[in-house]
C-alpha cells in the first residue's frame, strides 16, 4: 500500500482538477499533493533503511505473474530527490507561468509527469516500466506543446517523434526478450539469465534495442538529438521540470538495468557504456560552448553531465555506482536550479540570447548568488555538491584503473567551467552592448515565489555538498544493494 | 507462418524508416504509425505463434496441455500497446493540424527556425 500510493496520489489530483474548475484552487491544491508527495516519500526512504527493500504485489497475484511495485534504497534516493524538485518547481511555476496556460492545465500534466516518474522508480516489471514512460512521455509531450506558439509546435514535433521511435526500440527490446526468457518480472528475468550461465549473448539483440531505447530518454551519445532541439522552445519552469526529472529516467532505468542484467556480459556492455558515455561528455560539453542562448547551452551540458553518470556506472565498482547515484541526485538538483535562474532571466528581458543580455547582476545581486551556486555546483567547484559528485566519479575511475576515462572526465570539466563563466560574464556581468538596450526601461514583474523556489534548491544543493559524506554513505549502501542483484531477485520472489 | 510474418514485419520496418525519413510532416507521420505496428507485430511473433485454443484450464484438469493452448501474455502486451499508440495517435494528428494551422506548410525543412543559425 505504502508504494501503490506513490501512483495514487498524483492520480488522485488528477483526478480532482477534473472536477474543480477554479484556477486558484487547482494550484493551492497541485502544491498541497506535491507536498504530501514528498512527505510520503521521505516515509518510503525511511522505511526502505530499516526493511531493506518494500515490495508489492499489485491484486495479490503472486510475484513472476502480477506487476510488481519494487522499491530499494537506490529507488526511494531517486524518489526523495524527484519530489523535492517536482515540489519546489510547482511552486515556482505558480508564479512563473502565465494564467492561460495554468487554466488550461499545466498542473494537470506536470501531475501527469510525476506520475510517470514515481511509477518508473517503483515498477518491477519490465512492460510495467515501459506504461510508466509512457504515461511521463505523453504528459511531457502536451506541456511541450501547450500554448501552441509556433517555436513551441516545432520543438514539440521533433520531441515527440524522436522520442516515439526510442519508446518503440524499447517496446521491441521488451518483446524479443520475452520471447526468449519468457517472463517479464525483473527480478524473474535476472534469476533466469543468471541460471542460464553462458547463454548470454543470445539475449543481447534483445537487450541492445533496450539500451537504445533507453539511451534516447537518456540523451546519451550518439540519441540525444531531440535534447537541445526542443528544450528551449516552451517556458522556463516546464524545461526546469524535464531537466530535472525525465532524461534521469533514463539513467536510472539504465542502472537498474546494467546491475540487474547487463553485468553478466560485461566485457561486452561497460565498453558500449564507457564510449557512448565519454563520447556524451565531449560532444556535449564542446557543443554547449558553442551556443548564445542560455538554455541551449545548459541543454548540451544535460548531454555531458548524463555521460558522467554512464561512465561512472562502466566502471561497475561499489565507489562508481554510489559516484552514479550521486551524481545523478547532484544533477537533479543544480541543473533545474540552473532552469530556474534562466526562467528569471526570460522573465526580466524576453529572451535569453547571450549577446542582447547584460548587467543581470545589477538587477537583482539574489539572483546572480543563485546562478553562481547553481552553475559552479555544476562545474565542479569545491563546497558545491558537484564537487563531491565529480571527486566520486574520478576516485571510482581511478581506483578501478579507468584512467582515460577519468582524464577525459576532469578535462570536460574544465570546459564546463568554461561555459558556465561565460554565461556569468555575458548575462550577469557585462554592460548591455548598446546604448538602446542599456536604457530601455523593462516593466518590473513580481517574482517572490520563483526566488523563494530557487533559493531553497540553491541551498539543498550547498546542503548536499556539505552533508556529501552522510549522502554518499547512503549511496555506497544503495550500490552494495546494486552489486548483489540476488538480494534483488530474493525479496521479489520469495517475498521475504 | 513464423517466417511469413518476420518478412512482413521487415517489410513494414522498412516502409516506416523509408517514410519516417520523407520531407513531408505527413508521411513522417503515417511513417511512425507503420513502425509501431511492426513492433505490435513483433511482440505477437516473439511470444511464438501456435494454432490453438485458449489458455483456461479447463474444470477437473491439473493442468492444460501447453500443445494446445496460445501464449495470452503477448497479446495483452499488444492489447496495452495498442492503446497506447491511439492515444499517440490522436496527439500527433493534433499537433500537426496545430502546426499547419500556425504555419501553413507541413515541409519539414521549415522546422528549422529554433535551430542554431
Amino acid at each position: 500500500m505504502i508504494l501503490f500510493t506513490l501512483i495514487l496520489l498524483p492520480f488522485t489530483y488528477l483526478m480532482l482538477s477534473l472536477l474543480i474548475t477554479n484556477t486558484q484552487v487547482k494550484k493551492l491544491l497541485a502544491l498541497i499533493f506535491a507536498t504530501v508527495n514528498l512527505a510520503w516519500v521521505v516515509m518510503v526512504l525511511v522505511r526502505v533503511s530499516t526493511e531493506e527493500m518494500l515490495v508489492v504485489n499489485m491484486g495479490s497475484w503472486p510475484a513472476p505473474y502480477g506487476i510488481t511495485l519494487a522499491a530499494d534504497r537506490f529507488s526511494a534516493f531517486m524518489l526523495v530527490i524527484a519530489a523535492f524538485v517536482f515540489l519546489l518547481v510547482s511552486y515556482y511555476s505558480s508564479q512563473s507561468i502565465d494564467r492561460e496556460r495554468r487554466n488550461n492545465g499545466h498542473f494537470f500534466y506536470s501531475f501527469g509527469i510525476l506520475m510517470g516518474v514515481n511509477g518508473s522508480f517503483i515498477a518491477g516489471d519490465i512492460f510495467n516500466l515501459y506504461v510508466w514512460f509512457e504515461v511521463m512521455l505523453i504528459s511531457s509531450f502536451i506541456l511541450m506543446g501547450l500554448g501552441g506558439e509556433r517555436k513551441q509546435l516545432e520543438g514539440s514535433i521533433k520531441y515527440l517523434i524522436l522520442n516515439l521511435i526510442g519508446s518503440m526500440f524499447f517496446l521491441a527490446g521488451i518483446g524479443l526478450l520475452y520471447g526468449k526468457v519468457g517472463t517479464l518480472n525483473m527480478a524473474d528475468i535476472a534469476s533466469r539469465i543468471s541460471l542460464a550461465g553462458d547463454n548470454f549473448a543470445a539475449l543481447n539483440p534483445a537487450l541492445i534495442l533496450i539500451v537504445v531505447g533507453f539511451s534516447i530518454k537518456g540523451a546519451l551519445f550518439p540519441f540525444f538529438f531531440w535534447l537541445p532541439a526542443s528544450y528551449h522552445t516552451p517556458p522556463p519552469a516546464v524545461t526546469a521540470l524535464f531537466a530535472g526529472l525525465l532524461t534521469k529516467v533514463g539513467i536510472y532505468s539504465l542502472i537498474r538495468i546494467f546491475t540487474l542484467f547487463l553485468f553478466h556480459d560485461y566485457a561486452f556492455w561497460s565498453n558500449v557504456v564507457f564510449w557512448m558515455g565519454g563520447l556524451s561528455m565531449v560532444v556535449g560539453v564542446i557543443a554547449a560552448s558553442a551556443q548564445m542562448e542560455l538554455r541551449k547551452i545548459l541543454a548540451f551540458h544535460i548531454i555531458s553531465q548524463s555521460g558522467y553518470m554512464a561512465i561512472a556506472l562502466g566502471f561497475f565498482t561499489e565507489a562508481g555506482i554510489a559516484a552514479a547515484i550521486f551524481f545523478t541526485a547532484h544533477n537533479m538538483l543544480s541543473k533545474t536550479n540552473a532552469f530556474l535562474v534562466a526562467g528569471w532571466v526570460h522573465r526580466e528581458r524576453g529572451t535569453l540570447n547571450l549577446k542582447i543580455l547584460g548587467d543581470m547582476f545589477q538587477r537583482s545581486p539574489l539572483w546572480g548568488v543563485l546562478f553562481f551556486i547553481s552553475a559552479f555546483s555544476l562545474a565542479g567547484l569545491p563546497p558545491l555538491s558537484g564537487f563531491f559528485g565529480k571527486f566520486m566519479v574520478l576516485k571510482a575511475g581511478v581506483e578501478s584503473r579507468h584512467i582515460l576515462i577519468s582524464m577525459v572526465a576532469l578535462f570536460v570539466g574544465l570546459i564546463t567551467l568554461f561555459s558556465m563563466v561565460k554565461i556569468w560574464l555575458e548575462v550577469f556581468w557585462k554592460l548591455p552592448p548598446s546604448e538602446k538596450v542599456r536604457t530601455m526601461t523593462y516593466k518590473v514583474k513580481p517574482s517572490g515565489r520563483m526566488l523563494a523556489a530557487s533559493t531553497i534548491m540553491a541551498c539543498a544543493i550547498i546542503a548536499m555538498g556539505l552533508f556529501a559524506n552522510s549522502i554518499g554513505n547512503y549511496c555506497t549502501l544503495a550500490a552494495r544493494d546494486l552489486l548483489n542483484p540476488q538480494k534483488y531477485i530474493s525479496y521479489v520472489l520469495e517475498n521475504k | 507462418m513464423e517466417y511469413l510474418i518476420a518478412i512482413f514485419i521487415g517489410l513494414l520496418y522498412g516502409c516506416g524508416v523509408f517514410l519516417v525519413l520523407r520531407r513531408s510532416l505527413v508521411k513522417v507521420i503515417l511513417g511512425i504509425f507503420l513502425l509501431s505496428n511492426a513492433t505490435n507485430l513483433i511482440i505477437f511473433l516473439s511470444g511464438g505463434i501456435t494454432r490453438g485454443g485458449t489458455p483456461i484450464i479447463e474444470e477437473g484438469a491439473e493442468a492444460a496441455d501447453i500443445a494446445t493452448i496460445s501464449d495470452p501474455i503477448p497479446q495483452a502486451l499488444i492489447l496495452t500497446a495498442i492503446v497506447i499508440g491511439l492515444g499517440m495517435s490522436a496527439y500527433i494528428l493534433a499537433l500537426k493540424y496545430r502546426y499547419f494551422d500556425v504555419t501553413g506548410t507541413h515541409d519539414l525543412d521549415q522546422l528549422k527556425n529554433t535551430d542554431q543559425k
